[in-house]
């Protein structure tokens, strides 16, 4: 049966007496749902791989508590949690067989040895290693991916109610690793065992996670599925974080009930926006500076003059099998950095450095804050 | 959701008792034994310095008779200026031997550089006290080296003076202490990016302009690091000064003299804390003046040096090499010689005999045993707690594990005979504690200098091994005990069996601590030679010594064999 893991105002602040205090996480409070495959998601030194290791207990944190299901574990030792974790060096013991490297959380609970025998060939055939065992090397003689395999045996033989994994496929290439990814959700879906899945790759967690959570700076930023991320982003960071994302700069020139409405650099060129696509937080006052953002499918170019298009010049053409990606740099004051433009076909007589104009989608275009990193 | 509703609302008491306090109790063991056993004698030793002789513990008495001696007393100014020309000219001695051979041994080509290294460690492990006592017999007023030297030098109007006296000892202390210079100069000038000096040659400089403005800068932390600890150790010895020293004093047997001599602690105290300040002073200044100097090296790659390949350099190289090595060698096999002899004075050696041998196990059968198990349960201890302070200090870092850093780096500035002094400052007869003559105050003197061997050793091992390794037995539900015993320990045990192993073989030879410390219940072979060699009976020392050498060279050969690594690591400071 698997467990819910809810956080309540979590905080995590380092040397909080030292000189340097440094506040890794800021009131986290979300709740996973049992049997979910959960991935935190950010950039490096977000906080995520500390919030994993807040949740397994190897970090105390300062502030808030943890619960598995209903049980506060805020302050149990990791030893005293029942959890299963893969590491990101798969931290396989090296003076052990693959046996009793899987073995060890059995015999830490004092199985008896049948029932070991059992548990641990089992496990070796969920993740698809049952010839390993024959031979039982050391775990230094084995593959990348192999290596890693053992490492999720070894956390599963115990059957914990939390998995935990810290970038486990960040250590293999890239072919592996969209193998692997797969196979951790399909051994993740018959265990049923609530995981956590720590990730700074957008790909990797939008391809696993059942849910995710983007951080930034210790708090988070946003939660929901990856269709909701990618087409509801909350935030710029979230939007330009997962999958990429064009911004123009805007300013507010007219508001309803509902719908904000920003002009663009060039007369004439606005967006308007409403419902889901206006994440503008606090006021929404005329002349505002704000940001239109826009995937770069939801732009169109054209090599005609346009009214409601924005002047630019092609910079680079790349073909990338399903779609053709335009690079377009703009003129001051229109856009961040150079545009993104992926249309299905390549436009014929196009080349670089030829003028064109760029439209914005405004069916699907957002309203941002400007303020903040993205 | 889970049926097993828990209570969340809890005690503090059940709070307390969920909470992992293993590290803690953990923590406590080796603080509690350096608290009694270092920090209270120091303490003890301190105040016992600003005591009159023979006076009482109170603050009445207290007063600085003890240290106005050294402006007063002939012989205490003698001391202390002995002991600073000895400390300065053997970091000098030590320098102009060591570092031409670590730069030969790392940048010419030459033969036997694998013996060199090897061999070069010898001086340091072996005691060298026995160094001194077999010059006596090359170098001695009837020295067979020095009569034959003097046939020579005689017309020319010039003596080879006799090895008593300062010149004796700077010499003896000179060979027995170069291999530290030679090892870690030897370890700078071969690891030192030869890129950089390529470069330096790409911009038209010159060998010389190079050597002094690329390679000796660079190798100037290790060896400024090599120097402090030669000093150190010079001016700590007690065993070279003692037989060599004649009319001359020097700190650690001034310290021995006003103990055995007149039962003076609090005089011996005052001598000690004078000498503690100077090794401490030493040591700050390696800090602050020569660590600050240390330089990153900005290198991926790893090219081999191109090495010297002249003639002439290659023959001097392994001259100079080889006639290094041949001094400090030479005493081991003069010991060796005059083992199988009644005398030796003049020439040669006179009256073979087995006897030396033969009357071994009559004479000194209860001092080899008192000598091992001595050894051995100081050493088992000394792991134990050298591991533990590694482990604390390495992975936990509670509050306060900076007194462990400390009580670890102690005995690097305490001389054997100070540690001595401080013991029995606390645990002599009629303290609360009283050790005085016991087999326990040895140990605890023994543990106290080694653990640092131990310590660097573990903390070594523990740095190469992966973290997560012990987080990842947490999580599978292992607590901290077990998690040490099934996955940090054997992966550290290497470690750990070195430290172990190299302190059994430096506490079998052990005779600055015990001098002061041993009753006629736990003589140690040690003080037997050293008490043979005062009292003449060469033969019979130079018996036992072979016996002592032979015992830790084996030792020590076994541990090279089965662990594979350098000894040299276990003796580098700080």
């Amino acid at each position: 049966m698997s467990l819910s893991l809810t956080y309540e105002g979590v905080g995590k602040t380092f040397d909080p007496s030292g000189k340097n205090p440094v506040r890794a996480l800021d009131n986290v409070s979300f709740r996973i749902e049992p049997g979910e495959l959960f991935c935190l998601l950010g950039p490096s030194g977000c906080g995520k791989t500390t919030l994993l290791r807040c949740t397994a207990g190897l970090e105390s944190i300062t502030g808030g508590k943890i619960f598995y299901g209903d049980r506060d574990v805020t302050s149990i030792p990791p030893f005293r949690r029942n959890i299963g974790m893969v590491f990101q060096s798969f931290a396989l013991y090296p003076h052990m067989s693959v046996y009793e490297n899987v073995a060890y959380g059995l015999r830490v609970r004092k199985v008896p040895e049948a029932q070991v025998r059992v548990k641990v060939t089992e496990m070796m055939e969920l993740v698809g290693l049952p010839d390993v065992l024959k031979r039982n090397p050391s775990p230094t003689a084995l593959s990348g991916g192999q290596q890693q395999r053992v490492a999720v045996a070894r956390a599963l033989v115990y059957d914990p109610e939390i998995l935990l994994l810290d970038e486990p496929l960040a250590n293999l290439d890239a072919k592996l690793r969209r193998h692997m990814r797969a196979e951790i959700r399909r051994i993740q879906k018959i265990t049923n065992i609530t995981t956590i899945f720590v990730t700074h790759d957008q790909e990797e967690a939008m391809a696993i996670g059942d849910r995710l959570a983007v951080l930034r700076h210790g708090v988070v930023e946003q939660i929901g599925t990856s269709d909701q991320l990618y087409h509801n982003p909350e935030s710029a960071f979230v939007a330009n974080f997962i999958g990429k994302m064009n911004f123009f700069h805007g300013r507010v020139s007219a508001t309803t009930n509902d719908s904000v409405t920003v002009e663009t650099a060039v007369k004439g060129v606005a967006v308007t926006a409403s419902g889901e696509k206006v994440r503008i937080h606090g006021d929404r006052a005329l002349g505002r500076e704000v940001l239109i953002g826009a995937r770069p499918e939801q732009l169109s170019i054209s090599r005609t003059k346009d009214p409601h298009g924005l002047p630019g010049t092609v910079s680079i053409i790349q073909h990338l099998g399903q779609f053709v990606r335009y690079e377009v740099q703009t003129e001051g004051g229109i856009a961040e950095r150079a545009l993104e433009v992926d249309v299905d076909h390549l436009i014929p007589d196009l080349n670089e450095g030829d003028p064109v104009f760029v439209r914005i989608d405004e069916k699907n275009a957002g309203v941002y804050d400007s303020e903040g990193e993205r | 959701m889970s049926k097993a509703v828990i209570d969340t609302k809890e005690s503090w008491i059940e709070r307390i008792l969920k909470k992992d306090w293993t590290p803690y109790v953990v923590f406590a063991i080796p603080l509690i034994f350096l608290s009694i056993f270092l920090f209270w004698p120091l303490v003890t030793t301190l105040l016992r310095a600003f005591l009159g002789p023979g006076f009482a513990m109170n603050f009445e008495n207290l007063g600085t008779e003890n240290f106005s001696r050294f402006f007063t007393s002939r012989l205490y100014q003698r001391s202390l200026r002995n002991s600073l020309i000895i400390g300065f000219a053997v970091v000098v001695t030590t320098a102009f031997i060591g570092i031409p051979m670590g730069y030969c041994v790392a940048r010419v080509k030459m033969p036997f550089k694998n013996l060199l290294l090897s061999l070069g460690i010898l001086p340091i492990i072996m005691p060298s006290f026995i160094g001194a006592f077999s010059w006596i017999i090359l170098l001695g007023r009837q020295g067979v080296v020095r009569l034959f030297l003097n046939t020579f030098l005689t017309p020319l109007g010039i003596e080879i003076p006799s090895i008593y006296g300062l010149f004796g000892i700077i010499f003896t202390m000179s060979l027995a202490l170069y291999p530290f210079v030679f090892l870690l100069s030897y370890g700078a000038f071969s690891s030192a990016n030869p890129l950089l000096e390529e470069a330096a040659m790409m911009m038209g400089s010159s060998r010389w302009r190079i050597m002094r403005t690329i390679t000796l800068p660079l190798v100037i932390p290790s060896l400024g690091a090599s120097a402090i600890l030669v000093f150190i150790r010079s001016i700590g010895n007690f065993g070279i000064p003692a037989i060599l020293g004649g009319e001359q004093y020097v700190l650690p047997t001034l310290i021995y003299f006003r103990v055995n001599g007149f039962w003076d602690l609090n005089g011996a105290a005052a001598i000690a804390t004078v000498s503690i300040f100077i090794t401490g002073g030493m040591l700050l200044l390696q800090k602050f003046v020569i660590s600050r100097r240390e330089y990153e090296t900005i290198s991926a790659s790893r090219s081999e040096h191109k090495l010297h390949t002249h003639w002439a350099a290659r023959l001097f190289a392994t001259l100079y090499c080889g006639i290094v090595l041949l001094l400090s060698m030479a005493p081991n096999i003069a010991i060796i010689i005059m083992s199988f002899f009644e005398r030796w004075r003049g020439p040669y050696p006179e009256g073979f005999t087995w006897n030396n041998y033969l009357r071994i196990p009559q004479v000194i059968s209860s001092e080899i045993f008192n000598s091992l198990y001595l050894a051995v349960s100081a050493s088992i201890i000394t792991a134990v707690l050298g591991c533990l302070i590694a482990y604390i200090v390495e992975r936990r870092r509670p509050k306060g594990a900076i007194i462990l850093d400390l009580a670890v780096m102690a005995p690097f500035i305490l001389p054997g005979i100070v540690v001595s002094v401080a013991l029995l400052s606390a645990f002599s007869s009629g303290s609360i504690l009283a050790l005085g003559g016991t087999y326990t105050i040895i140990i605890i003197s023994f543990t106290i200098r080694r653990t640092p061997y131990v310590f660097r050793s573990v903390v070594a091992s523990l740095s190469q091994l992966d973290e997560t390794l012990e987080e990842s037995s947490m999580i599978s539900g292992a607590n901290w005990v077990y998690t040490f015993r099934r996955v940090s320990l054997p992966l550290i045990m290497p470690g750990i069996l070195a430290g172990t192993i190299l302190t059994f073989a430096t506490l079998l030879q052990e005779l600055s601590t015990t001098v002061l410390l041993y009753s006629a219940r736990t003589r140690t072979v040690p003080i037997q030679i050293f008490a043979a060699v005062q009292d003449g009976f060469f033969g019979e020392g130079a018996a036992m010594s072979v016996m002592l050498l032979v015992t830790v060279f084996i030792v020590v050969y076994i541990m090279n064999r089965m662990l594979g690594r350098s000894v040299s690591s276990s003796f580098k400071l700080g």
